[in-house]
């Protein structure tokens, strides 16, 4: 008995070595860095892919609610020939139009919210309330924020996007074709690049008058105006991308535009 | 930490093991829901807008998700 005693004492001491303090405090940071990095892949998880999953449920929703509006004769109507006072009231986060752009695949389309905020760019792209930004098929400039590598990535391919790209926006009785494109100089405008990529405060480029420092300028083309960030997965800069207005469209049975398969 | 979580479950190895995933699902829930959606904008990789300072500004009043 008394030797089992012992070599229990033995034991004991044995696992209490001087040093163990330190061998455990490095144990538990080395689980805790481990740990750090597994959270932090889980969060890259979440933003690539997670975010997607909840921006394809709102698009789902705002696709069904623009779609009821449209046939009910809900919401403001005819966006394009909406006034202000209109526009004003329109619910921040709520659809006001269906982009489709060819260049980023057949079945590509987003129901476009009104507003930019965290929120409203979490359900799909969304059409700036700031610089005087027209609607679509509007003199102006119809400016749309949307995500590069997050929230379904809407501009993920922004990049690609090419003069003569068309780029259209359904509302409740038009089609409205916008394409990419150089606006050379003219009459109260500079020459703006179809692509620019520019500073994240370079407000100017989402100007009714892109390019130039008056916001007040009065605008006489129909302009679209895409911002999106740059490079992917940063935040640096922002890439912007223009198109004018080509085509302005009355909806009708069997009515499609040519860019998007149809004869008209 | 994670060798005294493992001591601390109850029910034998089975039950150690179907106490963890349930943590371990728990944890992930807690991050999806709570923690990333409020910590990202603090961050400026969902910054696609152009404004006067540089980051965001315009905050909707609708809530967030």
């Amino acid at each position: 008995m008394s030797g089992m005693t012992a070599t229990t004492d033995r034991a004991v001491r044995a696992a209490r070595m001087p040093g163990d303090g330190w061998r455990m405090a490095v144990r538990g940071f080395g689980q805790l860095l481990i740990t750090g990095g597994v959270v932090i892949l889980l969060f890259v998880v979440y933003e690539l892919w997670i975010t997607g999953l909840y921006t394809a449920a709102q698009q789902h929703k705002l696709l069904h609610n623009i779609e009821q509006e449209w046939l009910h004769h809900g919401g403001v109507g005819e966006i394009s020939t909406a006034t202000p006072a209109e526009i004003k009231h329109i619910p921040i986060g709520s659809g006001i139009a269906i982009l489709r752009i060819p260049r980023f695949g057949k079945g590509y389309h987003m129901v476009v919210v009104q507003g930019t905020g965290y929120s409203d760019l979490e359900k799909g792209p969304g059409h700036y309330t700031d610089y005087n930004s027209a609607m679509p098929g509007q003199v102006g400039n119809f400016a749309v924020a949307g995500h590069r590598t997050t929230y379904l990535h809407p501009f993920y391919n922004i990049n690609e996007l090419k003069p003569g790209d068309p780029i259209v926006l359904e509302t409740k009785t038009m089609w409205f074709t916008y394409r990419v494109q150089n606006i050379p100089r003219t009459k109260g405008y500079p020459e703006i690049h179809y692509q620019e990529i520019v500073n994240p405060d370079d407000v100017q480029v989402a100007y009714p008058i892109p390019d130039q420092p008056n916001l007040d300028a009065k605008p006489t083309l129909k302009l679209l105006t895409f911002t999106s960030c740059n490079p992917r997965y940063s935040a640096a800069q922002r890439i912007v991308v223009h198109a004018l207005l080509e085509q302005a469209l009355p909806k009708g049975p069997g009515v499609l535009p040519q860019s998007l398969g149809g004869t008209a | 930490m994670y060798v005294w979580i493992w001591r601390h479950i109850p029910g034998g190895v089975p039950g150690k093991l179907f106490g963890s995933l349930l943590l371990f699902v728990g944890a992930v829930a807690l991050l999806f829901f709570i923690v990333f959606p409020r910590v990202q904008n603090s961050l400026p990789f969902n910054d696609v807008t152009i404004n006067q300072h540089g980051t965001h500004s315009t905050v909707s009043p609708s809530p967030s998700p």
